[in-house]
């Protein structure tokens, strides 16, 4: 477990920015989308913008073993880009380490 | 003999040439042999059996070359036909299970268990009624005969937990005949019928047929379904929706039944009976059978990383 490098940050703050941030409804929400094949894909939308996500996705891909990657989105502000279907692991991650309460957690796909 | 040869010699002759195909002609003369010491009545016996053993190998032969595709042939679609056979009866037992089941009832608990398309609960719901009905009738004589004897009344004993248990559900039942009967307004609804259209693209064969049931606009089933499978689709002529991806039935089953609970259902009394209504930019779900009205969640597909080729989006961009 390499979170330590999460401590920086104050772990009571709340993930999601408040209105006045780019994220629309204060929530994390967790996608799953298709590629070619078998292959997919995991993003992470609206996670605040307090948090270094190049430092959450550097654990993350530790953690879980894939690759991934922080996209600048001019409307959804940082999103998280994870190989494979991470929705289960992130979830326990964000959870498990306070970045996101259960509760602001939004799970898409099927 | 030279009679016998002079009668039998054409014979010979046409069995040699048939068997030279087949035989080795020394066994042939060897038979031939035998064969003239024998009576021609018998040699004319022999005959036939040969003619009979050839006609085997020469069908053996045939096995091997044209019989032996026909099998070939015949097993492959054989198996096709198999496996179709196989494959419709359960699939069509399935949607008839499926349909049996897939059932919304009023009052069931939790929210997950309103639209249960996993089936297993509501069946031992109906019989958990069932049983408690039976026990209710079982109370109900156990309890006339108590009555009859005043057991209740004048003792001051207390009640056992079963005798209240038992005169709660008959009191139940008394008041609620509807209820004691297990006929709850239900909600049933076919399963998604789901097929794989080439290996790129599902079929999601009754869509429409869904919409009505759920008294939804196609196009907002639509918008929620690619929006939580985070692709792409149309619905094409024959009504039935094409998505792009591979989706598994449960899948599907699964992004419709998240729909329903957030859509369809009312939030308050879990009630089916809802209208949809769109109230500026904002749609709000109105309960026919409590009043309620609450405002839903909006539909947003959010943020698509970049799944097509980048070569290809540069090209048409460019
Ligand atoms: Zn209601």
């Amino acid at each position: 477990m390499s979170i330590q490098n999460l401590n920086t940050f104050d772990p009571f703050a709340d993930a999601v920015g408040s209105a006045n941030e780019d994220v629309q409804d204060g929530l994390v929400h967790i996608r799953i989308q298709q590629r070619n094949g078998r292959k997919t894909l995991t993003t992470v939308q609206g996670l605040s913008s307090n948090y270094d996500l190049k430092k959450i996705v550097r654990t993350c891909k530790k953690e879980f073993a894939c690759n991934g990657t922080v996209i600048e989105h001019p409307e959804y502000g940082e999103v998280l880009q994870l190989q494979g279907d991470q929705r289960e692991n992130i979830c326990q991650f964000l959870t498990k380490t306070g970045l996101v309460k259960q509760d602001q957690l939004k799970v898409h796909g099927f | 003999m030279t009679e016998e040869d002079a009668i039998f010699d054409p014979s010979l002759v046409k069995k040699k040439k048939k068997k030279k195909t087949t035989f080795d002609i020394d066994a042939v003369l060897a038979e031939g042999d035998s064969q003239e010491t024998s009576s021609p009545v018998t040699v004319q016996e022999t005959d036939p059996d040969n003619n009979a053993a050839d006609g085997i190998d020469l069908d053996n032969d045939l096995d091997l070359e044209n019989f032996g595709k026909k099998k070939r042939k015949k097993k492959k679609t054989g198996f096709n036909l198999d496996d179709l056979d196989a494959a419709l009866p359960t699939a069509t037992d399935e949607v008839v299970q499926g349909e049996s089941e897939f059932v919304l009832d009023d009052e069931s608990g939790a929210i997950d268990d309103t639209f249960d398309l996993g089936m297993k609960k509501k069946k031992k719901k109906k019989t958990e009624i069932t049983e408690l009905l039976k026990d209710n009738k079982e109370n109900e004589e156990l309890e006339n005969v108590e009555d009859n004897a005043i057991t209740w009344a004048g003792s001051d004993r207390d009640y056992t937990y079963d005798e209240l248990l038992h005169r709660v559900f008959d009191i139940i039942s008394e008041k609620n005949p509807d209820m004691a009967a297990g006929r709850k307004p239900k909600f049933v609804m076919r399963p998604p019928q789901v097929l794989r259209v080439g290996t790129k693209k599902t079929s999601f064969a009754n869509f429409t047929e869904i919409c009505k049931t759920l008294h939804r606009q196609p196009k907002h089933l639509l918008d929620f379904l690619l929006a939580e499978l985070g692709t792409s689709g149309s619905v094409d002529g024959n009504s039935q929706l094409i998505i792009k991806g591979r989706f598994q039935p449960k899948q599907i089953e699964n992004v419709l039944r998240r729909y329903i609970k957030e859509y369809v259902t009312c939030h308050t009394c879990r009630s089916p009976e809802t209208i949809l209504q769109k109230d500026t930019r904002i749609f709000f779900l109105q309960c026919e059978s409590c009043g309620s009205r609450c405002s839903v969640a909006s539909i947003k597909s959010g943020f698509q990383a970049v799944t097509s080729k980048r070569a290809a989006m540069r090209a048409k961009t460019a």
